[in-house]
């Protein structure tokens, strides 16, 4: 059974490179774009931040926040359908994409994939949590989303009898290093401060900064550092199940040779070891398909939209990422030196 | 454990002779008495021929290898060339069983006596010889040639490869070699020659799966072929390797085109696991192929299992790439020393899809543990799956040619008749 030939380009092709130029794009779209009267939507699966004045949308995280900041009777009037019509928006974009938006579009996921050039420039290692830390720390990211669901509606209503302070309201964004670095690419630098309004927002804002520095130092050492905490990434999970675009694995095909993992930037163990699971995007996973590029069995990985396979793994494609060369390519280049050796013998 | 030099002498004379005529023999056996051999397999027959006599990688260093888990492409980045000396042969079978009790594994004693006459493939001259710690009897054949004054280092396997401990462990022993090979060549381990083997390695790789392809989709090469062309890798320089399997890959894909097939339509289509069949011992494959069978797939660790897998790195410098190189080497092997090894069963229920195969060989050797405790489950795996399996022990002795012929006939007839 011969593959159709775009079919076999495309598995052939190297998608890191596309990917690379995608965010690249994605970024200026993302950073500049309101600068050129690009207006997108207000309620991307992604750290679009409002915050940037060139920002062509906005994150839906800053827009839930706000949502939520109500008290619960007008929720159940017509601020409720709202407050639903935005969760819709926000799939609408989000079930075309999958986690995809986190690899591809984030213009904080790209920033991270730079200072990783960056430190690989610089010939630095790279640090992985080991297995305890993971699974420990997973659940933070869960936890956050929680945060900025209750502390917002903590302050119109009281839970037991606690009201939040209103310096609590968008809590994430607060602490949220998009808002502190990513308006810096635009020159400005007036989110660098600390607000002395009242003891709240002195330490909310003081927490934001100590973020954002740990963010800068974090994915310097650590691929994707803030990934791994991202509620935004939490929130899609949850969704994930629905999405066009999905990742899937036939385990029968898999050797467990663990090219995939090696390459994960987030380190999703179960991408190598699970054999089960034929839907495998995990809640780390940003579908960034390196794995899929590092899988050397043929179809044991693929990616697919509404059923249309995009992506799959395969030999050639493997071999041909991995040596730069295809095997003809390879064999002329190395035949005339082998004959001459074995003449001289 | 020393013996006096004359006897020594003595051994070594007669053990060399009797090994050089038993590969004569076996050679012989596979290329004459079959029609029609492919042109391009000419080259690998020539490999063998010069097994005895030849002079292989002379004014080379070179780092003699056992089992499937040392890393090669450490080796050649370390500017050492890879030999692996699993032996096959009777000869030095006989002498091995001077150091080890009677019912051990043949393939040890025979490469142990190889080490101790110092008669290796191609009449190599290792500068070290490195020694995994897959079975008992690898271990304990370590400790011995130790007494009698061989290179030997030990390459701490780990019992398990599925737990992040195990694969910790692994990375460290692996760090702890490249130093050791680096001592050894006296060449340092560069970013660059890191890159250079990994992308080699690949290609011969990329090569065999090609090769491996073929063998899938039509009966144009015998196993007995094949099995030759896998064991080749063992000690051949790995360009020329990939370079010849090219040429064979292309001549039988020419066939296939002709519809030139090996064996007849009926001829039942078989896999072989279990202890290697490493030449010279080439009793099972190739009594298979003379009463009709055709060996088309080898789930062997000097085979498939060797060459397969590969190395997949995401930053190309030496804290990513040493690690990378090593993971290859634990993670996809179905050796039977790992506990669990779910792979093996996997994989062999996947190639006899992929191959079509009609039957399956358990191959054991006396004195195997490893396999032979695994051939039962393997067995009822098998079963469940429907397909019929024989289960055979050997070894290196020739004498057991009549009962073999007795069961693999039967074995074989009772496939032709399903088909």
């Amino acid at each position: 059974m011969r593959k159709l030939k775009i079919k076999r380009y495309i598995d052939n092709s190297n998608v890191s490179r596309f990917r690379f130029w995608i965010q690249i794009i994605s970024f200026f779209i993302f950073v500049y774009g309101g600068y050129f009267f690009i207006e997108i939507a207000s309620r991307l699966p992604i750290f679009s931040c409002p915050y940037v004045q060139g920002s062509p949308g906005g994150c839906y995280l800053i827009g839930v926040q706000h949502e939520l900041n109500t008290t619960w009777e007008s929720m159940l009037s017509f601020r409720g359908l709202g407050i639903l019509t935005s969760l819709g928006i926000f799939l609408l974009f989000f079930i075309f994409l999958n986690k995809a938006w986190c690899g591809f579009v984030c213009p904080l996921g790209t920033l991270q994939d730079w200072i990783t050039k960056l430190r690989k420039f610089l010939g630095f290692s790279f640090t992985r949590y080991d297995e305890m830390s993971f699974k420990r720390l997973k659940s933070i990211k869960y936890i956050l989303l929680v945060l900025l669901i209750l502390i917002p509606l903590g302050i119109r209503n009281s839970f037991f009898g606690i009201h939040v302070p209103h310096g609590m309201h968008t809590p994430f964004c607060q602490i949220c290093p998009a808002r502190i670095i990513l308006p810096l690419f635009t020159g400005d630098t007036s989110q660098i401060f600390i607000d002395f309004t009242d003891t709240t927002t002195i330490i909310m804002t003081s927490l934001g900064m100590m973020i954002a520095a740990l963010f800068l130092v974090g994915s310097f050492v650590k691929k994707r550092f803030f990934c791994f905490f991202c509620p935004m990434s939490a929130l899609q999970y949850i969704f994930s199940k629905i999405s066009l675009l999905r990742m899937t694995k036939d385990g029968d095909k898999c050797t467990r040779c663990g090219n995939c993992y090696r390459v994960c930037d987030v380190g999703i163990r179960e991408i190598a070891d699970d054999i089960i699971s034929k839907n495998i995007v995990k809640d780390d996973c940003m579908l960034c398909v390196k794995c899929v590029e590092a899988c050397p069995e043929d179809d044991c990985l693929k990616i697919s939209f509404a059923g249309m396979p995009i992506f799959n793994a395969s030999q050639e494609g493997f071999f041909k990422r991995y040596t730069g060369s295809s095997l003809t390519e390879y064999i002329k280049s190395i035949e005339p030196n082998k004959e001459n050796e074995n003449e001289s013998k | 454990m020393k013996v006096n030099k004359d006897r020594y002498e003595r051994m070594k004379k007669t053990g060399s002779i009797h090994y050089a005529m038993e590969i004569k023999k076996n050679l012989a056996e596979i290329t004459d008495d079959f029609p029609d051999n492919p042109q391009s397999m000419e080259y690998f027959y020539k490999r063998f021929e010069e097994y005895t006599i030849g002079n292989l990688h002379e004014g080379k260093k070179v780092i003699a290898s056992m089992c499937v888990h040392v890393p090669l492409e450490l080796i050649y980045a370390t500017g050492g060339t890879p030999v692996r000396i699993c032996a096959g042969a009777y000869a030095t079978d006989q002498i091995g069983a001077e150091f080890l009790p009677a019912k051990t594994c043949p393939m040890v004693k025979s490469t142990l006596g190889a080490v101790y006459l110092d008669i290796l493939p191609g009449n190599i001259k290792p500068e070290l010889i490195v020694n995994p710690t897959t079975c008992d009897q690898k271990k304990k054949m370590g400790e011995i040639a130790d007494e009698i004054d061989k290179p030997f280092f030990t390459l701490e396997v780990p019992p398990t490869k599925d737990s992040e401990e195990a694969r910790q462990y692994w990375n460290r022993v692996v760090k702890k070699f490249v130093k050791k090979l680096e001592q050894t060549t006296g060449t340092k381990l560069t970013r660059r020659r890191l890159k250079k083997a990994i992308k080699t390695v690949a290609k011969a790789q990329a090569v065999y799966r090609r090769f491996d392809q073929i063998r899938r989709s039509a009966p144009v090469i015998y196993g007995k072929d094949a099995i030759l062309v896998t064991n080749s890798y063992f000690f051949d320089d790995i360009e020329n390797w990939t370079i010849q399997v090219e040429k064979l890959n292309q001549e039988l894909e020419e066939r296939i085109k002709n519809k030139q097939t090996v064996g007849k339509a009926n001829s039942p289509r078989i896999l072989l696991t279990g202890s290697p069949s490493i030449f010279p011992n080439m009793k099972l494959p190739l009594l298979i192929e003379k009463l009709g069978g055709i060996v088309v797939n080898e789930e062997f660790c000097s085979t498939s299992r060797m060459i397969w897998d590969t190395v997949a790195v995401d930053e190309w410098f030496l804290y990513d790439m040493v690690p990378a190189v090593a993971d290859r080497y634990l993670k996809p092997s179905t050796c039977p020393n790992f506990t669990p090894n779910t792979d093996r069963e996997r994989k062999l229920l996947r190639d006899i899809k992929d191959f079509q195969v009609d039957g399956v060989i358990y191959q054991t050797f006396t004195g195997c543990q490893l396999y032979d405790m695994e051939s039962r489950r393997i067995g009822k795996i098998l079963e469940d799956n429907g397909t019929q399996t024989l289960y055979i022990e050997s070894d290196y002795n020739p004498d057991d040619f009549g009962q073999l012929t007795t069961r693999l006939e039967a074995f074989l007839d009772s496939l032709k008749n399903k088909k």
